[in-house]
């Protein structure tokens, strides 16, 4: 990516944005699960305006359920998603809609159209929800695609591409209407560590230019600490919330054993009397 | 001009400014870009200046306008100067304005002209007997293992496909017989009860269904249920890189994955045709006692008396040939997967439409064996 990129090598997440911002997620009192059988229970939370809150937890703890549940691909068991104003939890076509307009979001493999191309891909939510001209959507898809620096393979189809450029593909296409949110499911996830720098730095610049609230899934430490403002963290057997703050914070002042096995990446004790979590 | 979505005025130097009174947004821009062009196509300006006054949001449509503002101008050669801009707008115009140099059009694909298509299209079908052919080669040589004891037979797998292939498919295959065997059978008794020849709906319905009509509705029942199957199942391997791993792992992909579908076809094939065959004759038993007076055992009779051994045995022969065509070509098309979703559908697709050709194509090559030999 771009020298003015690769400068901030070293710039991580500035002040978080002010109490006073608006809420744009709240969650209360969420109950997911699949089938009936909750896998998290009784989270209450909230994200505001200008944002970047980072969701991590071991692997199968919930984190892309609860992902599903604010963009509105799961329904809840129990408890409320409100996001960008509009209350989700019921799954009312017409509300989802409206909260779907505000939101991009970037799968783990970046999920684009196989049989479409690049620049395709990230004409078509232009094409579909906008009354733009052919002229106006060819010249914001180049602008998106020169974003994550990939202008020169807007012809290419998906499957010519390695994951790397198809994950960076899928953020143009997310960025495409200009969303006041942007959700991510592990977008560090099988990238090499300059690639993954250069998609967290390309995260930090979107929200200190742009503005955008981000919800990040990840369980990439360097990320976390690069990107975030606060942290969710969330564990399988506790079903649910373990932590909420600056991660910095939580890794030097938490008196949580998981919460420091996971910010200090070591080996956690498999004996329950051992832990600090323990029922 | 709208002066709801547009201000203009004439500096004394000459200069044109232009004061948008909206958002530069998606919902916007493109009503604005109408409004401009109007006006610059009247006035043609040495200048332009656009005020941005009133402009406190804009977005990458927004982005879009000023650069097709800034071609238009370039072009005409009218000086373009923004002013008054707010420092958030500034802020974004400068981030995005790090693509510099974007055209304000897509890349355009190069077409081929009809020459080149058709040498690509002759490459393909060319490079695609090839594989074809390769591939035959192969399951004959897996096959030879088996016989030879090379390699053992895998039983299970065999038996799981014979139950996919074979059994499941009973229902459908009898259904489909049964009534093309009442079809024909009313076509038939049309004309033949002119001239007093009933019963020979009997012979009829027993010739073409033994000889033709069996083993060749089995075996398109066959393509669009199980080669599609078969090209589905190994495609989506293919794209999980399952047959990589396989292949790391050590199996040879022809003797694990292809040869137990196609030795179970080999074996539900023709026990399905016999189905069909007895299906059809009910088909036109029904025909024939309730519409042409014929009684059960006289139609069972008819078609028994006018049936040889080499009608039952080349149809079967025909079947067991359609049946591993269908399983191989299913296979094929499945290996011959590429990445992504929509190549799978694409394999499917072909399997089928390959399978019912080499079904015509291999019936054609019995039939003037079975004509030269007189069978």
């Amino acid at each position: 990516m771009g020298s003015s990129m690769m400068s901030a090598a070293t710039e991580s997440a500035t002040d978080r944005p002010a109490e006073t911002a608006p809420e744009i997620i709240r969650v209360e009192g969420l109950d997911l699960g699949y089938g009936g059988h909750a896998l998290l229970r009784n989270m209450d939370f909230s994200v505001y305006a200008g944002e970047i809150v980072t969701v991590l937890g071991g692997s199968g703890c919930g984190k892309s359920t609860l992902l599903k549940a604010l963009v509105g691909l799961l329904p809840p068991i129990k408890g409320r998603v409100i996001v960008g104003g509009e209350d989700i939890t019921d799954q009312d076509p017409e509300t989802l809609m409206r909260a779907r307009r505000k939101m991009g979001v970037l799968f783990q493999s970046g999920a684009l159209l196989g049989s479409l191309t690049l620049a395709e891909n990230v004409a078509l939510p232009l094409k579909e929800f906008t009354g733009l001209s052919r002229e106006f959507i060819d010249a914001i898809v180049q602008l998106k695609l020169h974003l994550v620096h990939l202008e020169d393979y807007g012809h290419y189809m998906p499957a010519e591409l390695s994951g790397g450029m198809r994950k960076r593909a899928g953020l143009a296409r997310a960025m495409a209407l200009d969303p006041e949110i942007l959700f991510f499911d592990e977008p560090t996830a099988g990238l090499d560590p300059i690639t993954a720098a250069e998609m967290d730095q390309l995260i930090l610049q979107l929200n200190a230019t742009l503005g955008t609230t981000m919800v990040v899934v990840t369980h990439e430490l360097t990320s976390i600490f690069t990107i975030s403002h606060r942290s969710i963290m969330l564990d399988r057997e506790r079903q649910g919330i373990v932590a909420i703050g600056d991660p910095r914070a939580l890794r030097l002042e938490s008196s949580d054993t998981l919460v420091q096995a996971f910010f200090k990446r070591q080996a956690f004790p498999l004996d329950p009397s051992r832990r600090s979590d323990a029922r | 001009m709208d002066p709801a979505t547009l201000e203009t005025s004439v500096a004394a130097n000459g200069d044109l400014i232009l004061i948008p009174a909206v958002p530069l947004n998606q919902q916007m821009v493109q009503h604005l870009w109408q409004e401009i062009r109007q006006i610059l196509a009247q006035s043609n300006p040495p200048q332009l200046v656009l005020d941005f006054r009133n402009i406190q949001t804009i977005d990458s449509a927004g982005l879009a306008l000023l650069q097709a503002l800034n071609e238009y101008c370039r072009t005409n050669g009218i000086d373009v100067r923004y002013q008054d801009i707010a420092p958030k707008v500034e802020r974004f115009l400068t981030f995005l304005n790090s693509a510099k140099g974007v055209a304000a059009g897509g890349e355009h694909l190069v077409r081929e002209n009809w020459v080149s298509r058709l040498g690509i299209a002759v490459s393909a079908g060319l490079k695609d007997a090839r594989e074809q052919i390769s591939f035959s080669g192969s399951v004959a040589v897996a096959m030879v293992r088996v016989f030879t004891h090379a390699k053992p037979f895998r039983w299970r797998e065999t038996w799981y496909y014979i139950q996919l292939c074979g059994a499941d498919a009973m229902p459908i295959v009898s259904l489909i017989s049964f009534l093309m065997g009442l079809i024909m059978a009313f076509q038939a008794a049309v004309q033949l009860r002119q001239f007093g020849g009933n019963i020979f709906v009997a012979d009829l319905l027993a010739l073409a269904f033994t000889r033709e009509l069996g083993p060749f509705l089995t075996a398109v029942i066959l393509a669009g249920r199980s080669g599609s199957a078969f090209a589905a199942e190994i495609g989506t391997m293919k794209v999980n890189e399952e047959v990589d791993a396989l292949t790391v792992m050590g199996f040879d992909i022809t003797e694990f994955l292809v040869m137990p579908k196609i030795y179970a076809m080999a074996l539900a094939g023709p026990l399905l045709t016999c189905l069909s065959n007895w299906m059809g004759l009910m088909g036109g038993l029904v025909v024939g006692v309730i519409g042409l007076d014929l009684t059960a055992s006289s139609f069972l009779q008819e078609a028994y008396e006018i049936l040889d051994l080499s009608d039952v045995l080349t149809g079967l022969l025909k079947s067991f040939g359609f049946s591993i065509v269908v399983g191989a070509i299913g296979c094929l098309r499945g290996l011959q997967t590429e990445q992504g979703a929509d190549s799978v559908g694409r394999q499917t697709t072909s399997a089928v439409v390959s399978g019912i050709f080499l079904i015509i194509f291999v019936d054609a090559i019995f039939t003037v064996i079975f004509h030269v030999f007189d069978w």
